[in-house]
């Protein structure tokens, strides 16, 4: 267990430096920089800012004095939100992703896997086709239409719930944007779980099960439930990093102060700091829900064995 | 207050919204509003701003989202009046000396500080000290360029005591000019020129502007500022005018224009800062009086490249094209009527008599005949057409724009202009190095004065990005600068403008317009050329729906 840990670290550190190099190499490459703006300065100016900045020396100091600071966990000031660093903008936006994206991913386990082990208990019947026609539809019906559409329901229409705004987690605030970004993954959810379910239910213990007379909760809860969750494991880690990362939309739609947006508006500001920060992140993101997943799955399945 | 705002982020805001603001027929029950008389219990606004301001310190903020804000905590020498011109602010006199080169301001002796200091003449010589000093870092140094020594200083040439600004008391501040500037009283309105309070910045550093920090001088004092989310303003009651500020709070949520709508319908912002241009329509069926739009001092225009390339040297081609534009069909068609044509570069300014070219009023036949024949003059004809390229920034409303341009000198001249953009970062750099032969060059500009507009193409200024170098042009500028007379100045840059007319060295296209939804029970605000709406004036009637 120890040596499997320590082996994914060893492999991380040099996945994320790659990462950090990658993206500070390609935004640098981009042209224009983070202090050509809409109105021209002149250039003795110009270059004085981007002294205080460091911008005026040559790329590979520039390079190790990022990765210098990257290791002692500071991520630099940010270009486009002057006097405000990337560390705070991560510190006070990564909370709110964490809370919508946990809820969401919660929501949709809740309701997708439900929906999903109904399908299969009830295959072919009308429960099935509806649930599967309420998958199909919440997977191809994207955020950035389902997201205005429900404002518009709701908050105009019916006036029931704000129409964004954070207020720090506040439930009303809450509701919109977690059902906005949870559907697309209700669905998946749903429809792998019917999948997994199918080849469980169908598999001969259950079958054993069924013949020794269990009662229908019992096979279902005991004996199925554990493997039909298999594969909903290993999708749940890299999930998590994609509720996180694929909330930009529903951050903008919103108005939520994650740090999705930053990650957008970083980009076009050529704010490098920014968005290199929210790529690293992203990736230790990615990398640690993976781990995670792989430690759950052996948990889970006693036949999983990491050290091998 | 750069030009940014305007191409900014309408990436997939436009795309999500515009796609219900179509006309779903959920969209069309907006509720009525019944507006009282009397003043609202409740005096909170909430406003959209289309992005969040980049920082609330006055030396550092460069975008307009910002300049609203720091209207609001900040107060100049002087500032925008209830009827959106120009009133005293900290200064309540000044004048000025014969030759127009010194000003001297007399301040308020009941301004304070959100701290209860008084507002003294050492905050401003400290502030605008601090907004030329390259240790700064303002983007905005050379906003002081009229002031005494500014520009040496801001490029590292001479000591920041050398700017022409001083304190002889604590209630009279003297500025030195380097010419006559008449418009300095507009100036000295502006985030940069605002007082700062010397001993908060000097205790903590970069973290002064923070809401658990800030010292401000205006109607309004920083509550939270949370940059994705909103920015919350409370009545500062230490404001020497407090009395006459009726919000309690100001609350700014940034948002992508689409977004804002929606977020007006349902009632959570009360104001938009802007809407595209494309949703006008639909808006106006839907909130009808609630849609506000007005004159805006800015321009979008071409410009060519004066350098190399077809239009180098070659005036008639240029006046040609200039000529083939359509500019009311751009007004009325492709922009629904939200936008003005221009035929000058400088938008209407009082006092200023906009030198528009003669063919302006012929008829569309004539114009049309005259470009041709210009056309053929220049070397051009269906056997030898021109054929150049059109550098634009990318956005879908600009590529409507200069899709349409191209349409009418196809039509018209039977050239080959294609369009074709990039992001809006790589135009400026690829713009600024005179890579394209005709390019978009917009400008919104920072004062109501020609000169902002004219400086566009002086040799060797930063956004010239025609490198046009006219030394008739250049001198007329010159003289402008040195006339106190405002009256005879004008007339120089009417002459300057004229030039640049007769040379054909841009194409006016549209003058921008500023775009607002307001609430009915919104009272107080004034739109003006700058687009700027201090929240102090704004009042709540009561109110039955949103």
């Amino acid at each position: 267990m120890l040596k499997f840990l320590l082996r994914r670290l060893m492999i991380a550190i040099p996945t994320l430096l790659l990462i950090a190099t990658l993206a500070f190499g390609l935004l640098h490459a981009t042209p224009g920089g983070p202090f050509d703006t809409g109105k021209r300065m002149p250039a003795a100016i110009q270059r004085s800012i981007e002294a205080k900045y460091h911008l005026n020396e040559p790329l590979w100091r520039q390079y190790l004095r990022y990765l210098g600071d990257l290791l002692h966990g500071d991520l630099g000031p940010s270009f486009q939100y002057r006097n405000t660093s990337v560390n705070e903008l991560i510190r006070v936006g990564l909370p709110v992703d964490i809370e919508i994206g946990s809820l969401a991913l919660g929501v949709a386990v809740l309701f997708g896997g439900s929906l999903g082990m109904m399908a299969a208990i009830r295959r072919n019947t009308a429960w099935d086709t509806v649930a599967m026609f309420l998958a199909a539809l919440g997977v191809s019906v994207p955020v950035f239409v389902v997201a205005p559409l429900l404002i518009l329901v709701f908050a105009v229409q019916l006036n029931w719930l704000p129409s964004g705004d954070w207020r720090s987690g506040e439930f009303r605030y809450l509701v919109l944007p977690v059902i906005a970004l949870c559907l697309p993954y209700v669905a998946y959810i749903a429809r792998m779980t019917r999948g997994s379910a199918l080849e469980v239910l169908s598999s001969s213990y259950i079958r054993t099960a069924w013949a020794k007379g269990l009662p229908q909760r019992s096979v279902i809860l005991r004996h199925a439930l554990r493997p039909v969750l298999m594969p909903l494991v290993s999708f749940l880690g890299p999930a998590f990093a994609g509720v996180l990362t694929g909330s930009i939309i529903v951050e903008s739609v919103f108005g939520l102060p994650g740090i999705g947006r930053y990650f957008l508006t970083g980009a076009v500001n050529r704010d490098y700091t920014l968005v290199v920060g929210i790529t690293v992140l992203y990736g230790a993101l990615i990398i640690a829900f993976n781990l995670l997943a792989d430690l759950c799955y052996a948990w889970i399945d006693p036949r999983v064995r990491l050290d091998s | 207050m750069s030009a940014f705002r305007l191409f900014g982020l309408g990436l997939f805001g436009s795309a999500g919204l515009a796609a219900c603001g179509g006309g779903t027929p959920a969209a069309s029950g907006v509720q009525p509003v019944s507006v009282g008389t009397a003043l609202a219990a409740e005096q909170t606004i909430t406003r959209g701003l289309q992005d969040a301001p980049r920082t609330l310190d006055p030396s550092l903020a460069t975008d307009t989202v910002g300049q609203d804000v720091i209207d609001d905590l900040f107060e100049g020498l002087t500032t925008i009046g209830p009827d959106g011109g120009l009133a005293p602010g900290v200064a309540s006199s000044w004048e000025t000396s014969a030759d127009g080169k010194t000003w001297t301001f007399h301040l308020r002796p009941e301004a304070r500080w959100s701290n209860g200091d008084p507002v003294t003449a050492a905050d401003f010589v400290y502030a605008w000290h601090r907004q030329v000093d390259p240790k700064t870092g303002s983007e905005y140094a050379q906003a002081l360029a009229p002031i005494v020594g500014a520009m040496d200083i801001a490029t590292g040439h001479a000591p920041v005591e050398n700017l022409g600004v001083s304190a002889p008391d604590a209630h009279t501040l003297r500025v030195s000019l380097i010419a006559p500037t008449p418009y300095l009283l507009a100036l000295v309105a502006d985030s940069y020129l605002q007082p700062l309070h010397h001993a908060t910045i000097e205790k903590f550093g970069d973290d002064w502007s923070r809401p658990e920090h800030m010292v401000s001088n205006g109607p309004f004092v920083l509550k939270e500022f949370i940059i994705g989310d909103r920015i919350t303003l409370d009545k500062n009651p230490r404001y020497w005018g407090a009395a006459g500020v009726r919000p309690a709070r100001v609350i700014y949520y940034p948002l992508d224009s689409v977004i804002q709508i929606s977020r007006y319908l349902a009632g959570d912002i009360e104001i938009s800062d802007v809407f595209q241009t494309d949703q006008f329509q639909w808006l106006k069926s839907h909130l009808g009086d609630q849609v506000h739009t007005g004159p805006y001092l800015g321009i979008q225009q071409l410009v060519f490249n004066m350098i190399d390339g077809p239009f180098a040297h070659n005036p008639k081609l240029r006046e040609a094209l200039s000529m083939a534009v359509d500019r009311r069909i751009l007004a009325n068609k492709v922009r629904l009527g939200v936008q003005e044509p221009a035929f000058s570069i400088l938008p209407p300014l009082a006092g200023y008599h906009q030198p528009v070219p003669a063919w302006a009023n012929w008829n569309d036949a004539q114009r049309h005949a005259e470009a041709r024949r210009l056309y053929a003059a220049a070397g051009y004809s269906a056997q030898n057409p021109l054929r150049v390229q059109l550098l634009y920034s990318t956005d879908p409303q600009n590529r409507d724009l200069y899709d349409a341009v191209a349409a009418m000198w196809r039509t018209t001249l039977g050239a080959d202009v294609q369009p074709y953009n990039e992001e809006f970062r790589v135009y400026l750099q690829d713009a600024a190095l005179h890579k394209a032969v005709l390019m978009q060059n917009f400008w919104i500009g920072d004062f109501p004065d020609p000169f902002t507009f004219l400086q566009l193409f002086q040799s060797g200024f930063a956004q010239n990005f025609g490198g046009l170098s006219d030394r008739r042009f250049d001198a007329l500028l010159a003289a402008a600068a040195n006339e106190p007379d405002n009256e005879r100045r004008y007339r120089l840059f009417e002459q300057a403008e004229t030039r640049l007319n007769d040379e054909a060295d841009a194409v006016p296209l549209l003058y921008y317009t500023s775009r607002h939804l307001i609430k009915p029970y919104l009272k107080g605000w004034h739109l003006n050329l700058l687009d700027r709406m201090p929240s102090r004036y704004l009042y709540v009637l009561e109110h039955q729906g949103n």
